[in-house]
């Protein structure tokens, strides 16, 4: 099924070429609200990355709000895309999404194995949390 | 200087519309077009297994085995080629040494330099020794005259040159402090050999290691001399080819370097490096050691010229590698915006998670030379970094 937030994102990266969807991924970055320092802890952490990776989540009114930060910009950037996907949706939701942005705007093919597989384990991590909380 | 770029095929590709800047030498180096005609005309017309058949093929691929074993003789000073094997790289000749010595080892100290790679630290913590570091000064000198030599002391393990900084540690003073106290010096050289001339007689270590494919051969070889005086150590794997004798009761060895080679080895692999050391002899050591020097040393001063960029390690003499960070840009955020300009480095701790501990970072890019690359290859990786600078203000 389309998802009206992912065809947007895919439609602002449309046609780019590398180095400006970098671009485009630094500005999403600094969109990105700073994760507290107190919550930048090594039991937050995701292993895979080639940067590190901080996740945070939480449920408010049956949602689910996931807070991510990277000390790099150019992951950041990705995980700001995917949170405005996932961010802030019931667990079930979340569970039923089909990423498909990541693949369309280039992301899957362009990302080395290491790489693509720092962000297979973020997705797999909130997933993990979105089934957790279904219970 | 000639341009070597034309010899080595890889380097004719284009990575995202540009012309492709290969600064990662550090890990792996390209082959000439000599060394991969040789891999192929071995499968092609020589394939065979060495030391076993009696039959034409064998006999050849025998000859080019050993003869390959003559030149990195030849190549690293030895005395004769019993003191070279061949293993599958430095690794491999590391942990081979740290396996084969575990009796002498085992609760005693290896002292190593403290800009190791995790390949010459692992080995002998695995080996049940513990590490001590020999010390340096802030721009990572080693400090040979500090070094204390207790009874626990039974090797010291350094480095040739950083894989990290590019620094080249002196192994000679290091080779006669050791002497004094009949201790043992392993050498890694996985990251001098391919950039300048080795004597292992001159040097005075007694072992040796080094990858094949850091220096323009395949990867999955390397060498390690051992020597004459550890030649009798026990082979740390033992199998088919390295024995004399065997009962079930009892086995004896054939003598080095056949003791230390059990099993089929990587045969095309260790012709190959007879390939690449033909190539760089071609060359000539001196004259490739000249021309990376003045590239190397056209990249850092730029790069220490570079407001904004931090440039790790500075010693004596220096090869290779260069480590830096742009100040706030994490370098993993450098190193991809460098590949999207084709231009190829390494981020990150690069296996020396000790050395970044004392150097006060996560990780850095590091622009590794070898002897293909150009002052041009330099002024690109300048241009790459204006352009990451830009793209994250």
């Amino acid at each position: 099924m389309r998802d009206a937030v992912q065809d947007e994102i895919i439609g602002q990266f449309d046609g780019l070429e590398w180095l400006d969807k970098y671009g485009l991924l630094i500005s999403y970055a600094k969109e990105l609200e700073p994760m507290d320092k107190e919550f930048r802890t090594e039991e937050n952490s995701i292993s895979g990355c080639q940067s590190k990776v901080w996740i945070r989540t939480y449920r408010e009114n049956g949602r689910l709000i996931i807070d991510l930060d990277s000390e790099a910009m150019i992951t950041k950037g990705i995980i700001s895309l995917l949170l405005k996907v996932v961010n802030n949706r019931p667990p079930q939701e979340i569970l039923d999404l089909d990423l498909y942005f990541i693949d369309e705007i280039g992301l899957k093919s362009n990302l080395s194995p290491a790489r693509a597989d720092g962000l297979a384990s973020i997705i797999r991590r909130i997933r993990e949390v979105a089934e957790r909380e279904m219970n | 200087m000639s341009d070597f770029r034309k010899d080595f095929p890889i380097l004719e590709k284009e990575v995202y519309g540009k012309r492709l800047v290969y600064l990662d030498n550090a890990a792996t180096s390209q082959k000439p077009n000599s060394v991969i005609d040789t891999i192929s005309d071995y499968y092609s017309s020589d394939n065979s297994n060495i030391h076993r058949g009696v039959h034409y093929l064998s006999e050849i691929s025998s000859e080019k085995y050993e003869k390959s074993r003559e030149e990195v003789s030849n190549f690293i000073g030895a005395g004769e080629p019993g003191e070279v094997t061949f293993t599958a790289g430095t690794t491999d000749s590391i942990n081979q040494v740290a396996c084969s010595l575990k009796s002498i080892l085992k609760g005693n100290e290896v002292l190593v330099s403290g800009v190791e790679h995790h390949s010459n630290i692992v080995p002998w913590q695995l080996a049940g020794a513990t590490l001590r570091e020999i010390p340096m000064d802030e721009g990572c000198n080693l400090l040979p005259d500090s070094i204390e030599i207790t009874d626990k002391t039974k090797l010291i393990a350094i480095s040739h040159a950083s894989n990290v900084l590019g620094s080249v540690n002196p192994i000679k003073e290091v080779v006669e402090i050791a002497k004094e106290h009949d201790i043992p010096v392993l050498v890694d050289a996985a990251q001098s050999i391919q950039h300048m001339p080795i004597d292992v007689q001159d040097i005075g270590c007694d072992f040796l290691a080094a990858s094949g494919h850091k220096m323009y051969a395949a990867t999955g070889v390397g060498v390690l001399y051992t020597s004459e005086r550890f030649g009798d150590i026990l082979p740390a794997r033992g199998g088919g080819g390295m024995v004399d004798r065997v009962t079930l009761e009892e086995t004896t060895y054939l003598k080095p370097p056949l003791r230390y080679e059990a099993g089929t080895p990587h045969i095309a692999g260790a012709i190959s490096i007879a390939a690449a050391i033909d190539y760089m002899q071609d060359i000539g050591m001196d004259k490739i050691r000249e021309h990376e020097h003045e590239v190397y040393s056209y990249a850092r001063n730029k790069l220490l010229e570079t407001d904004g960029v931090t440039v790790y390690g500075n010693t004596k003499e220096m090869c290779g590698s260069i480590s830096f960070n742009l100040d706030g840009i994490h370098h993993y955020d450098t190193g991809l915006i460098l590949d999207k300009m084709g231009i190829a480095v390494r981020t990150g701790h690069h296996c020396a998670q000790p050395l970044m501990r004392t150097l006060g970072t996560e990780g850095t890019v590091r622009a590794s030379f070898a002897l293909y690359n150009t002052k041009e290859d330099a002024d690109r990786l300048l241009e790459g970094i204006e352009k990451v600078r830009m793209m994250y203000a």
